[in-house]
């Protein structure tokens, strides 16, 4: 499937694929990185997200029809050799407690879990990244577990504290910065995932495994956690 | 050459032409709400078009200037004096060493913006390619009391003396159009919901700021439900879930999920930045050809390129 539609005066929205999958991840990788290579001179931004690509294009080089006619033809005529070769996964510490996971109590409740299977299903398994967005180094993981899988918050908080691990769905995320949000809060990492650290930019790429790996409180606070 | 800095007033940034390249990494675009104001304070000063300015919200600033200088203030018309003696807009004025630089509160049509332009720009730190503050993203922050804001040292400043012709100058009271391109999800939203969204006067919630402007009009039934998330582009306009719309501006998050009836042209973004709360205002659909055209205009005007 390939659909180009207008998304503003410069950028255009491409779709890859009606559904999520690995395989869209793989695609939406590859076009992503072959498409910034081939038309370095003519994008400014790029905007990979679950089964789309949004581009800004520089208006003083080319126009609409131009820069559609590339990318059509680029992706037309390029199979897709991207494999997420990656073995590692990242793996990120959680603290699964009840002081630092807002909604774990009313989660385990509405789910019907006792707290060692949330973890069981929740953490020790790998999770794709799916995006990248909403705010910097916020990574959508996924899938979530069937039996894991909530609605989000019928009111969002206002503000949730960095580092907290939340479910929405079929996604699950580590709030990077304090912010608004309606997910339905598990846990927290003592990982400071936030830009204070710049290389952090980087850590999550479309495609990339994640892992969660339980820990305790003593090793939550070891790790600079706070609660 | 600086200022020093003895009252912020309700918001004050450093704000340049915005952060490009890493809208993957979900860093969003950022800079100047009132690019034709940014750009003439800049052009006016023979700038750069990415130069460093004070971005003031509402006004109610007090700033002590350290040395001489030759400055422009640009934007939301907020009373601005120096040593008590008011100063005009949109034109080279000259500040000297300890004399104070005030403004009022922002008023029914005098705008909300300012902009602050010293010769060369503000010399703050760049993070990720620009100087761009987005409190949102804890990127940068905002000025405080007791902040000293640094410029270019100036070797007998030879800024020439200059104002903008009068006939681009804005009038941030008259009645706000916004240009919408047909785009994005708009083939899902029906005739009737389409002629709901363009017959109709908006106003301003005051729940909008520099991530977004929130409309409050009668409500677009039966909206389509939330989506698979995708980029969102400077402008676009969401449909919520109530049937409300609302304008992602220049702090906006990268992706989101509501269906977007399509995308207001930036020049029109320039002027709803200068909106106060409860001002109305009415969508009016125009093409893409039309949009493009006038934005390249104001790029070659402003010799605006993003090829850094």
């Amino acid at each position: 499937m390939l659909e180009i539609k207008v998304a503003s005066e410069n950028a255009i929205i491409i779709y890859l694929s009606d559904q999520v999958s690995e395989g869209t991840i793989e695609e939406i990788a590859f076009f992503t990185a072959l498409l910034k290579q081939e038309l370095a001179d003519l994008i400014i931004d790029i905007v990979p997200s679950y089964n789309s690509l949004m581009l800004s294009y520089h208006l003083d080089k080319t126009d609409y029809i131009g820069f559609c006619n590339k990318v059509r033809t680029l992706i037309e005529s390029n199979t897709i050799i991207f494999k997420m070769n990656q073995t590692e996964s990242i793996e990120i510490p959680v603290l699964y407690d009840t002081d630092v996971g807002l909604d774990l109590a009313d989660y385990l409740h509405e789910k019907s879990l006792n707290l060692a299977t949330l973890i069981e299903l929740h953490a020790e398994r790998d999770y794709r990244v799916h995006a990248v967005g909403f705010s910097p180094t916020f990574a959508y993981l996924g899938p979530v577990e069937p039996r894991l899988r909530t609605p989000r918050l019928a009111t969002p908080r206002i503000q949730i504290p960095a580092g907290s691990v939340g479910i929405a769905d079929q996604q699950t995320a580590v709030y990077p910065l304090a912010s608004s949000g309606g997910w339905k809060i598990i846990g927290r990492t003592p990982l400071d995932l936030s830009l204070a650290n710049p290389e952090n930019i980087s850590l999550f790429k479309l495609g990339d495994k994640v892992r969660f790996r339980p820990i305790q409180l003593a090793e939550y606070l070891a790790l600079g956690g706070e609660v | 050459m600086s200022f020093r800095i003895i009252k912020p007033g309700f918001l004050a940034t450093i704000q340049d032409a915005g952060r490009y390249g890493y809208a993957e990494n979900g860093i969003s675009q950022s800079g100047a709400a009132d690019e034709h104001a940014y750009q003439w304070a800049n052009h006016l000063l023979d700038n750069d078009f990415n130069a460093a300015v004070v971005e003031v919200t509402l006004g109610n600033c007090e700033w002590q200037a350290l040395d001489d200088m030759e400055i422009i203030i640009t934007g939301a018309d907020l009373s601005f004096s120096i040593d008590d003696k008011i100063v005009p807009l949109w034109q080279t004025i000259s500040i000297k060493q300890s004399e104070t630089l005030r403004c009022q509160i922002a008023e029914q049509g005098s705008g909300i913006r300012s902009l602050i332009a010293v010769k060369g720009g503000f010399q703050t730190m760049p993070q990720f390619g620009s100087r761009a503050v987005n409190l949102r993203e804890q990127i940068g922050e905002e000025i405080k009391a007791g902040y000293t804001l640094i410029t270019l040292p100036l070797i007998k400043q030879a800024v020439r003396k200059r104002a903008i012709p009068y006939y681009f100058k804005p009038d941030y009271g008259e009645p706000l159009i916004l240009r919408l391109i047909p785009c994005y999800q708009y083939e899902q939203f029906s005739q009737k919901q389409v002629e709901s969204l363009l017959n109709q006067d908006y106003l301003i919630n005051s729940a909008s700021d520099r991530v977004g402007c929130r409309l409050h009009g009668q409500a677009i039934q039966n909206v389509p439900a939330k989506m698979v998330s995708e980029g969102i582009a400077y402008g676009s306009v969401e449909i919520t879930t109530d049937g409300q719309p609302i304008i992602l501006l220049k702090d906006r998050p990268t992706i989101g999920g509501y269906p977007k009836i399509g995308t207001v042209l930036s020049l029109d973004l320039s002027k709803l930045a200068q909106r106060q709360a409860s001002t109305q205002v009415r969508f009016e659909l125009m093409t893409l050809e039309s949009a493009q055209q006038k934005r390249q205009q104001f790029n070659r005007f402003f010799n605006i390129s993003r090829s850094v």
